[in-house]
């Protein structure tokens, strides 16, 4: 029996949607889709569950993250409804819910929740640098121990067992029957679009995107192996070093180009901005900009007499790594990726059920 | 200026000579009011003269408007100005409105065109012809179409070279190209406005290929494929005069669109579309039709009995708003939709596209008005200001609104919009004589 939520509308403008009820179900948005297929038809079914506050059923789909907003489906919606920032929302609400913490919830409804853990952050930086009389070396080797810690407590406790309640929801509970060894055949499926995102280039016109996403994505994922792995700001190494340069470059500048994009709102994909995708990308860009001064001090050599610009790098990373990675828009690295590894497996099933019969 | 200005008076400015300004000032000059019609196309009938038959009776709209245009033509109480238009519309007070009404030049005097077509015969330069809505091509010098009122030739003056040649074929010798503009200074004591609507231009939706896929089409090019008076004689497909055998129609082009700034339902396309359905069953008794449909209004006394009556001739309805049409190297089209009741995307594959185009608001007479503002509702068309009790009143005491000047209706309605202004518009003028 399907259970009806009334409130799930309101709720879900709390994520970003604007009026989803304005649909007249004339499948426009599904049909200028180019990404939407016989087998996965959206975004009006999405739309339609909204509306209805079927939110057992949108919990266990995966089309949220098929979708890949070109925005299409928005400017052409004939009742303005705007399907693709509806979809945007769902992407948000999704992240709250198979977060079993609850925290992404909280952080992406409330607005001043966000803020104070901000504030919390920062303030815990501070007080760590003044206890460390604010001596530069030990908060560097400390710095550089939290990265590693973060980086394996997030993924561990948070990230992890999220991707296993992802596969719960939508794989397991709705009982599809999937094949073990389509488990292992598929896995490739999975590290190609998690790594390159190539399912954008079928999107209409988004050619340009995709390539500034891929090589910002490369950036920031080889810049975190070049300064937790590597240890780039104490590193002698030549070619590490130039490397981080040009990591910490590529990220700066393409989030400089999304900031600018969103504010001056020239696509239907960066027209609406919900507060956590302000923070990703100012986050982001806040990033690359004072890893690359930090590295550049090291080497002029004035960083021992300007050590608030370490202090203010640690506090942008701890943030990033402390809320923006485990319950914000980070995470839609991982579910997009994974949401099409599962979509694969169904069709295995699918095909699997279809030879059994 | 204006020393030199004709001066005119009637009783009634009738704006607009299509079916409900016809009927308006028809109705008026039987009752004894002298009434100035003007129209700016070349000829009276407005849209409905194009039409091939009337839902859902389907009468032939030609036998119904021919009779009706000549009666008006002939009426000693109506003065008519075809490719004509009105300007500068002032209210002195009561009872009492001057216009100045600017007559362009035909080039033929139309009181001695006998329309015998010699002058097309003659006449070199071939273009597009407007009122077989592009299907077809016309010359330079032309008589509007078969059935026009009046039949007489004008000179489209852009496209022609001055050559002579129909001058000097003309028997009467009616062609002058020596006719300039005439402006007419008109004073009058009520107005009708009756400037009907607009068709959607689906050049807005670039996703439709429309211009770019020659077969597909408008429902207005359908109606005219359909119409007694159709160029081709038959239906063909544009784009290789191939006969179709698989049309599908797109609902909604245009119309309940807020993306493109028309969020209201144009009344009428689902039961034309409905009606060329049903007439193309009969035209190509082989043919299939989709009609592609969002909700099908079938809301008038008999509509819906004639939408049932499609789907037992045959015609298949499918809910799902087109969202996208390509075109493949033999000329066919592929249309994706969502089929609504499987929620699934779709496509389908037919040899001829018709885009049921919607109404819009013809615009721009509202800036004729010069001391009084014709007030638009939100849709741009003209407000009706007492809808219910008054529904002819506009925000101008004196100025009336007939037919589909004041939001999409059908032919019936707006007859019956054209009878209730020229009601309206007597009861005003008696009240000048209390």
């Amino acid at each position: 029996m399907a259970r009806i939520n009334p409130e799930f509308t309101d709720e879900l403008k709390k994520y970003g949607a604007f009026d989803p009820n304005a649909c007249y179900n004339c499948g426009n948005c599904t049909a200028v889709c180019t990404l939407s297929d016989e087998n996965n038809s959206f975004p009006r079914k999405m739309v339609r569950y909204s509306v209805l506050g079927l939110d057992s059923e949108i919990k266990a789909s995966l089309d949220p993250w098929l979708c890949y907003y070109c925005g299409e489906c928005s400017s052409t919606c004939p009742r303005e409804a705007d399907p693709g920032e509806l979809m945007m929302s769902l992407r948000r609400w999704l992240i709250a819910k198979y977060d079993w913490t609850g925290l992404s919830g909280l952080l992406y409804k409330y607005l001043v929740a966000s803020v104070s853990a901000f504030i919390l952050l920062a303030v815990a930086v501070i007080w760590f640098g003044y206890y460390e009389s604010f001596h530069l070396e030990t908060i560097m080797h400390y710095g550089h121990y939290f990265e590693m810690g973060a980086i394996s407590v997030v993924f561990l406790f948070i990230l992890l067992p999220n991707i296993i309640h992802m596969w719960w929801l939508t794989t397991y509970k709705p009982g599809v029957k999937v094949p073990l060894s389509a488990y292992f055949r598929c896995l490739s499926d999975l590290l190609v679009h998690m790594f390159t995102q190539k399912r954008t280039l079928g999107c209409d016109d988004n050619q340009v995107r995709w390539f500034e996403h891929f090589v910002l994505v490369l950036g920031y994922l080889l810049l975190l192996f070049t300064t937790v792995f590597l240890d780039w700001f104490s590193s002698q190494s030549l070619f590490v070093i130039i490397l981080g340069y040009i990591e910490s470059v590529i990220i700066f500048v393409v989030t400089f180009d999304f900031i600018r994009r969103r504010i001056q709102k020239d696509q239907e994909i960066s027209k609406h901005s919900h507060p956590s995708d302000w923070f990703f990308v100012i986050w982001l860009f806040l990033m690359g900009l004072s890893a690359f001064f930090v590295r550049l001090f090291v080497d002029l050599n004035i960083l021992e007499n300007n050590i608030w610009l370490y202090l203010v790098h640690l506090i942008i990373l701890v943030q990033w790594a402390l809320i923006i990675v485990p319950f914000g828009k980070w995470t839609h690295f991982l579910y997009r990726s994974f949401a099409i590894y599962f979509a694969t497996l169904q069709q295995a099933a699918i095909k699997q059920n279809g030879k059994k019969s | 200026m204006s020393e030199q200005m004709k001066s005119l008076e009637f009783d009634v400015l009738v704006i607009g000579g299509g079916i409900a300004g016809g009927e308006a000032a028809l109705n008026l000059a039987n009752l004894n009011y002298k009434v100035l019609l003007v129209e700016k196309e070349l000829s009276i009938g407005g849209k409905m003269i194009m039409l091939s038959k009337v839902f859902p009776t389907l009468d032939c709209a030609a036998c119904i408007t021919t009779p009706k245009i000549s009666e008006i033509a002939r009426h000693p109480n109506i003065t008519i100005f075809t490719g004509a238009e009105t300007r500068k519309i002032t209210k002195i007070e009561e009872h009492h409105f001057e216009a100045i009404v600017l007559q362009k030049p035909r080039y033929v005097n139309v009181t001695d065109c006998t329309g015998c077509q010699l002058c097309e015969q003659a006449c070199p330069v071939s273009v597009s012809d407007q009122y077989q809505y592009g299907l077809v091509g016309r010359k330079a010098v032309y008589i509007p179409f078969s059935i026009a009122s009046p039949r007489a030739a004008a000179i489209d003056i852009e496209n022609c070279t001055l050559c002579g040649a129909c001058e000097r074929v003309c028997p009467t010798q009616c062609i002058d190209f020596t006719q300039t503009e005439e402006e007419f200074l008109v004073t009058i004591k009520s107005i009708v406005v009756a400037t009907g609507f607009d068709l959607f231009d689906p050049l807005k939706i670039p996703r439709y290929g429309y211009g770019t896929f020659k077969n597909v089409i408008t429902s207005m090019q359908m109606e005219r494929q359909l119409a007694p008076t159709r160029p081709y004689n038959t239906i063909l497909r544009p784009g290789d005069g191939k006969m179709p055998d698989n049309i599908a129609y797109v609902l909604c082009t245009g119309s309940r669109d807020k993306s493109l700034g028309n969020p209201i339902c144009s009344q009428i396309c689902c039961m034309y579309s409905v009606k060329q359905a049903q007439l193309l069953m009969g035209a190509l008794p082989m043919a299939d039709i989709t009609i592609y449909y969002l909700h099908i209004r079938a809301f008038g006394k008999g509509f819906n009995e004639f939408y049932a009556q499609a789907q037992d001739m045959g015609v298949e309805f499918v809910k799902g708003k087109v969202g996208k049409i390509t075109e493949k190297e033999n000329g066919n089209l592929i249309l994706r939709y969502e089929d609504i009741e499987q929620g699934k995307v779709q496509e389908a594959e037919h040899d001829m596209v018709v885009l049921s185009v919607g109404v819009l608001p013809n615009q721009g007479i509202s800036d004729a008005f010069e001391n009084k503002k014709l007030e638009l509702d939100p849709f741009n068309f003209i407000n009706q200001a007492d809808i219910l009790a008054s529904p002819a009143k506009t925000s101008i005491d004196g100025v009336f609104v007939a037919g589909t000047a004041s939001g999409p209706m059908d032919i019936p309605d707006s007859i019956l919009s054209g009878g209730a202004a020229s009601a309206e518009t007597t009861s005003y003028l008696r009240r000048a004589l209390l």
